[in-house]
């Protein structure tokens, strides 16, 4: 075994879970807008609990019949009995599957109230973010009832069959804006210089819930191991690292360890956060408590857990986004197929679509939320009625999924690039920022997925039409990637220049283009030297199809270096070397050495051009239309579905 | 789950074309319209609406 710590049975309280892997609770938006768990999340955590975790928890479900703890649409609810079949089907599929089912109980505090105009803290503290509503203080009748809500949750998840009952007290949720001194202000019992005082809702509904089923079931809790809210007057480490001794005292069975509130103001779960940045905070939480201690964050690859688990860091490995991109990690981890693991590469689309509410999607996993369908294939795909010889040129992320999932259903493919790498845009792409190399694992698993399929690969191509009219190809499908528009009148530099051909621009450097590839280069650049930019976006709107995760982080590195941002501007040539930009904000004109056109536009005539090669001809990706990550491989497969 | 305009509401400003990552939407007869095949219903149009035309279909009841 090549895991030998992650894969050893481990304790909780009295249960035994048959490995260290915890699938960790995760909203999916997948249930009804009144709390009832829908087939969708079933067949969900049934994939989930069919890939080999020890633990598997369910979302977090609210426990007020109010909704002032539901943070997200399509939230599961506990508040009421009526709940609970809908609930017990769950906990059936976990078990029947192999693992310990736990569910999650989640009053989701300050991030709470989402079909309501308000959400409940114990101290009014204004929001951050704005897509959280206005908070108003919860009496003290609201907390005896919060209590008794998650106590009365806690029976029902026993009812409905459940093996573990866990809390959250993490990233702004109700547990956790009491212990924190940033967001509990109260003079009354609940409130307190001292973290102990913070903590004791939190001690009331772990007490309450012992003394109600801890002889039944073990209780755990996630909490925050560093709040990272220095700036705004957040708990100290020590303090953090103190409530987990109370939990423990207060009868808690393990415990989670997270870091970081929604609202803290440095990346936590992004790429360029290291993998396993995060350990020593659960190494700090583990010396201080007796009980198992988990964690998550970051923890993408089988190795760091392990590691961490053999050096006494963890106890278990949680993962959330991991096991959304692929369920079957835990399985594939233990027979060494560590290359079929499809890799999530933290971009959070999942995370952030729950805000939008819409159900999660997963870039690199287009079957998520749909592991039921058969045509998706998530158990395997049927053969394809009439199997069929199929061309597809171009080795990008759009063109590699299209190809797997076709050979996959019997087609004969072959796929050419005339790059020597597959990867098409991502290869510009993992270059642009530290972390950003991570890209290149989900081309590597397609690569490999191929290669498993039968696909015929052939790099460094030329795929002109003629050389591919006496393939005898049924279908032929372009998936060349967008092309970078030029600027009439105007010289200049592509983004592929300067990237990957190592073109070195003069200092003043424009911009033309503020979507992901403008904001991309100018990254770059700034990494690379000491330009001087100015950018110039025609829309209203910077980054639009930037994930905000990562968009604010750009932004911070623009202010810090002094890029010049216009939005609504055009450009226009003037005399030498300059060029005249008006905007909003007026007519100037700069003095530009370089101008980068950061443009994408379509292969209109790529159907055209590739007519004869085959009856039928597709166009895929940003070849059809310049967008995402995600857009390119979904399109890839669900193309690669039909086909 | 894509987005539904009301066209009624809809004053054709033209802040959902700007925010939809995939360009999905365009204004016909001065009304947003959603292109569905390019869709990725990420509900970015209907958090900006101004007018609150758009709306997120979600699955009301399971009851």
């Amino acid at each position: 075994m090549a895991y030998p710590h992650v894969f050893s049975p481990g304790r909780i309280g009295s249960l035994t879970a048959k490995n260290r892997i915890k699938y960790a609770a995760t909203e999916s938006n997948f249930n009804t807008q009144d709390g009832f768990v829908t087939d969708r999340e079933i067949a969900y955590l049934e994939a989930q609990a069919r890939g080999g975790a020890g633990i598997v928890t369910t979302q977090g479900a609210y426990p007020d019949k109010g909704g002032e703890g539901k943070g997200f649409r399509g939230t599961m609810s506990i508040s009421d009995d009526r709940f609970i079949p809908g609930l017990a089907r769950l906990a059936k599929v976990i078990k029947d599957n192999g693992a310990l089912a736990a569910c999650q109980i989640l009053h989701c505090g300050r991030e709470g109230g989402v079909d309501l105009g308000y959400c409940l803290m114990p101290s009014v503290v204004p929001q951050r973010l704005s897509y959280f509503k206005p908070p108003r203080e919860i009496t003290p009748a609201e907390i005896t009832q919060a209590v008794r809500d998650h106590v009365a949750a806690a029976k029902r998840a026993v009812a409905a069959g459940y093996d573990i009952i866990e809390l959250s007290g993490i990233v702004g949720y109700l547990i956790s804006t009491f212990i924190s001194r940033y967001t509990n202000k109260r003079q009354d019992e609940y409130g307190g210089e001292a973290v102990r005082e913070r903590c004791r809702l939190m001690v009331e509904i772990l007490g309450g819930i012992k003394a109600e089923v801890g002889d039944k079931v073990p209780v755990g809790i996630r909490l925050c191991g560093a709040e990272i809210l220095d700036d705004r007057g957040g708990n100290t480490l020590e303090e953090s690292i103190e409530s987990f001794r109370i939990a423990e005292g207060a009868g808690a069975d393990y415990v989670s360890v997270t870091v970081g509130w929604h609202e803290s103001s440095i990346s936590v779960i992004t790429r360029d956060v290291p993998m396993g940045h995060w350990l020593w905070v659960a190494e700090a939480v583990k010396k201080a408590v007796n009980v198992p201690v988990m964690m998550a964050f970051r923890l993408f690859l089988p190795d760091i857990p392990e590691k961490a688990i053999a050096d006494g860091a963890i106890d278990f490995w949680e993962a959330c986004r991991p096991m959304i991109a692929d369920p079957e990690l835990p399985r594939k981890a233990a027979e060494g197929r560590e290359a079929e693991i499809i890799p999530c590469i933290a971009c959070n689309l999942c995370f952030s679509r729950l805000y939008y509410h819409q159900p999660i999607m997963c870039t690199v996993r287009p079957s998520l939320g749909h592991e039921k369908e058969e045509p998706w294939g998530y158990r395997g795909f049927a053969q394809a009625p009439k199997r069929k010889r199929i061309g597809v040129v171009g080795g990008g992320p759009a063109g590699l999924q299209y190809a797997a999932v076709a050979a996959r259903r019997g087609h004969d493919v072959f796929l050419w690039d005339t790059h020597t790498s597959l990867g098409g845009s991502i290869l510009l792409a993992s270059q642009i920022d530290r972390g950003e190399e991570e890209l290149l694992r989900p081309i590597r698993y397609l690569e490999g997925e191929c290669r498993k399929a039968g696909v015929e690969i052939g790099l460094g191509q030329e795929c002109a039409p003629e050389m591919l009219r006496d393939r005898h190809l049924d279908v032929m499908t372009v998936a060349t990637g967008a092309r970078f528009k030029t600027l009439p009148a105007i010289p200049s530099l592509t983004p592929e220049q300067i990237i990957s051909q190592g073109k070195k621009p003069g200092e003043a450097v424009l911009i033309v283009g503020g979507d992901g590839v403008g904001l991309a280069v100018a990254v770059y650049l700034l990494h690379h030297g000491a330009y001087r930019i100015t950018l110039v976006e025609e829309s209203g709107k910077l980054g639009r199809d930037v994930s905000p995760f990562y968009l604010w982080r750009f932004l911070k590195l623009f202010r810090e270096r002094g890029v010049t941002l216009l939005t609504r501007a055009q450009i226009a040539k003037g005399p030498g070397k300059t060029c005249s930009i008006s905007s909003p904000k007026g007519e100037k004109m700069i003095e530009v050495d370089d101008v980068v056109v950061a443009l994408r536009q379509a292969r209109d005539d790529a159907r055209a051009v590739f007519a004869d090669c085959a009856p039928e001809v597709y166009v895929i990706g940003d070849a059809r239309r310049p967008r995402r990550l995600h857009n390119a491989i979904h399109e890839g497969y669900r193309s690669g579905m039909r086909i | 789950m894509i987005p539904l305009i009301d066209e009624d509401a809809c004053t054709g400003c033209k802040k959902c074309l700007e925010v939809c990552p995939p360009q999905a939407i365009v204004l016909k007869d001065g009304k947003a319209r959603v292109e569905e095949d390019f869709c990725e219903e990420c509900g970015f149009c209907a958090a900006e609406c101004p007018a609150a035309a758009i709306c997120i279909p979600f699955e009301k009841s399971g009851d």
